[in-house]
């Protein structure tokens, strides 16, 4: 992110949760992916969360432009917006209409799928209308897998969006990444228990039959 | 009054007028100007549920018989037992009314609770409960279900009869429903239906709450605790006294708790804890504690020969209601119908059908009947409902009015 310091990118970004040994691991990741032209008026954010399963178990989930409702919260529907040329591919371009939970500053969302690199385990989505007050939203999220000093799976989401008229930087920066932290922390819910349950089947074919 | 209340469907906004004219004051007269005129536009949006008394004393004695059955489907529903009492033992119902609307939003996920009697070995205790849920209904149904039980519970668990204690047993009660929105989604029994949001994975629900204003009215006291932004008025010599206090984030009080426990307070379309609750205190959303804490504000008043009426009702009426304008319909109400029969209620209407969603467990109101509402607090509450339809209010309306008045 631009607004480090000069001696910044030399440290671990100030509350991510990683120690430096991670962050040294995924720095190629985040230089590739979510770093960001933040504008006058606009603020930026990344943050992470560690999982214990596999990257692969924990991309399947990410990787649903089509059915966020399975990893993210105050998610009521999603629909994708029919495409006759894509059927039911997910491409960049794709369009998902989201309808949001009651209570919440918001009630719909129209989102851009930006990004779907399988290989690279790299997913972008931006916003381009609704009902709420998120403008110029785009976000980017990337699944890790990382060696030292234990195997273990790291997203990292980031966004850039404009700051809304009333409220500062700070305000803007609290909200989104108070959903996306609530996001991330299902998402490990989510992949961790699928893992656990893939292992417990895959452990169940493994065993030995009882002789016959 | 009657006749807007009763002949809604064919009324003239001029006709309304006139009969306002007739029976109201001033203010409570431009109020019902303003609702008629509304009237026609909304009525094919409206899904409202109207209460009227059977006039027909036999229909009235056909609907005791269906009244009961129908409570004691909806506890049946509900997980409670039936009561172990014949019809005939029913005691005299409190005067009350009640209606509910969607109104603007996609949802209903307010809930209305209404237990006459319920305390064990007291009488003339009377419960109400308000509950405005968010995120889903099931906070706000679980609530409607099982609150009355839990304070009975914590009621029992006191012992003692004095006032004090009440602090203490709506604290406990309060907590105890906390928990068991916390942990609904795994303790579920099979054979309750399932909602939308637990279609998702996994099964938690920590985005879900209700707001909850209960109100207990003993002979002698009123007592009311209240999480969230629903709230209770009562009109007392034809001014309005709150008995409960809002938790809005922004509340000096509460910010400054909010802030004590590391949390924030930003305005975002208002002003919400961490930008994403526009409530304080609520039933349930796990995610957002400590911040959003469950632990309800309680009063208990001591109720005097001036008090006329005490209203509980959600955000959706409040938010473009005032007190004093809400007091001053239910008085309208009171005076256009005179003082309130004692017994068989021979001031009313036919009985329309009942409506659906009565029978299913699932109806916005639960624990009486709808013939056994008081024809004036009925007119009140829709009264007031239609206002707050007609001023735009954004949300579900829930109103419940109940008679103070003594010795009459």
């Amino acid at each position: 992110m631009d607004q480090q310091g000069a001696g910044g990118d030399a440290e671990v970004p100030a509350g991510l949760g990683l120690t430096a040994a991670e962050y040294e691991q995924l720095r190629s990741t985040v230089d590739a992916h979510h770093r960001y032209a933040v504008g006058e008026g606009q603020c930026s954010s990344l943050l992470a969360q560690r999982i214990h399963a596999p990257p692969e178990a924990v991309w399947a989930v990410v990787r649903r432009f089509d059915c966020p409702q399975v990893y993210k919260h105050f998610i009521r529907s999603c629909a994708l917006r029919p495409d006759p040329e894509a059927g039911d591919a997910l491409c960049p371009g794709r369009l998902r209409e989201v309808s949001v939970i009651s209570g919440l500053p918001a009630s719909t969302s129209t989102e851009r799928l930006d990004l779907l690199d399988d290989a690279a385990r790299v997913f972008g989505f931006s916003i381009t209308g609704g009902e709420h007050r998120l403008r110029n939203y785009r976000s980017v999220t990337t699944v890790s897998e990382l060696a030292d000093p234990a195997i273990c799976t790291v997203v990292l989401e980031s966004y850039v969006v404009d700051v809304p008229d009333g409220n500062t930087e700070d305000d803007t920066r609290l909200f989104a990444d108070t959903v996306i932290r609530l996001n991330l922390q299902k998402l490990k819910s989510v992949a961790e228990a699928n893992a656990a349950e893939a292992a417990a089947t895959t452990n169940s074919v493994l065993l030995p039959r009882p002789a016959e | 009054m009657a006749e807007i209340c009763c002949e809604e469907a064919k009324s003239t906004p001029a006709t309304a007028v006139a009969a306002a004219s007739v029976s109201a004051t001033a203010a409570a007269a431009a109020a019902v100007a303003v609702a008629s005129s509304a009237l026609e536009r909304r009525r094919r949006r409206l899904e409202m549920r109207r209460f009227r008394v059977a006039s027909d004393p036999e229909e009235l004695v056909a609907e005791d018989v269906r009244a009961a059955k129908r409570q004691r489907l909806a506890r049946t529903l509900s997980g409670s037992c039936p009561d172990a009492g014949s019809d005939s033992d029913r005691p005299a119902l409190p005067r009350y009314g009640v209606t509910s609307v969607c109104g603007r939003r996609r949802e209903m996920e307010d809930t209305v609770s209404i237990r006459p009697d319920f305390l064990p070995g007291t009488s003339k205790h009377n419960f109400f409960g308000v509950f405005d849920g968010h995120g889903c209904s099931h906070v706000a149904t679980m609530c409607q279900d099982n609150m009355h039980e839990v304070v009975a519970d914590e009621h029992t668990k006191a012992a003692s009869g004095e006032e004090t204690a009440w602090k203490g047993v709506m604290e406990r009660s309060f907590s105890r429903l906390d928990e068991q929105a916390a942990s609904w989604a795994t303790s579920r029994s099979r054979d309750e239906p399932a909602c939308r949001c637990e279609q998702q994975m996994p099964l938690r629900c920590d985005h879900v709450g209700s707001t909850a204003v209960v109100a207990v009215v003993s002979p002698s006291h009123v007592v009311v605790a209240n999480a969230g932004d629903s709230r209770a008025v009562l009109s007392r010599g034809g001014v309005p006294v709150p008995l409960s206090v809002d938790h809005k984030p922004d509340r000096p009080d509460e910010l400054a708790r909010i802030e004590a426990a590391g949390g924030r307070v930003i305005y975002w379309d208002g002003a919400r804890v961490l930008g994403v609750l526009a409530m304080s205190r609520a039933i349930g959303d796990r995610y957002l504690k400590p911040f959003v804490s469950s632990e309800p504000e309680v009063t208990v008043t001591e109720r005097t020969d001036d008090d006329e009426c005490l209203i509980l009702a959600s955000d959706g009426l409040w938010d473009v209601v005032t007190n004093e304008m809400a007091c001053e319909v239910v008085r309208a109400c009171f005076r256009s119908n005179g003082p309130p029969a004692p017994a068989a209620r021979p001031n009313g209407v036919a009985l329309p059908a009942a409506g659906a969603g009565a029978e299913d467990g699932s109806a916005v109101v639960k624990g009486v009947g709808k013939e056994d509402s008081d024809k004036a607090c009925s007119d009140a509450a829709m009264l007031l409902a239609k206002l707050a339809l007609a001023r735009r209010s954004a949300d579900n309306v829930s109103v419940v009015v109940v008679d103070l008045r003594r010795g009459i």
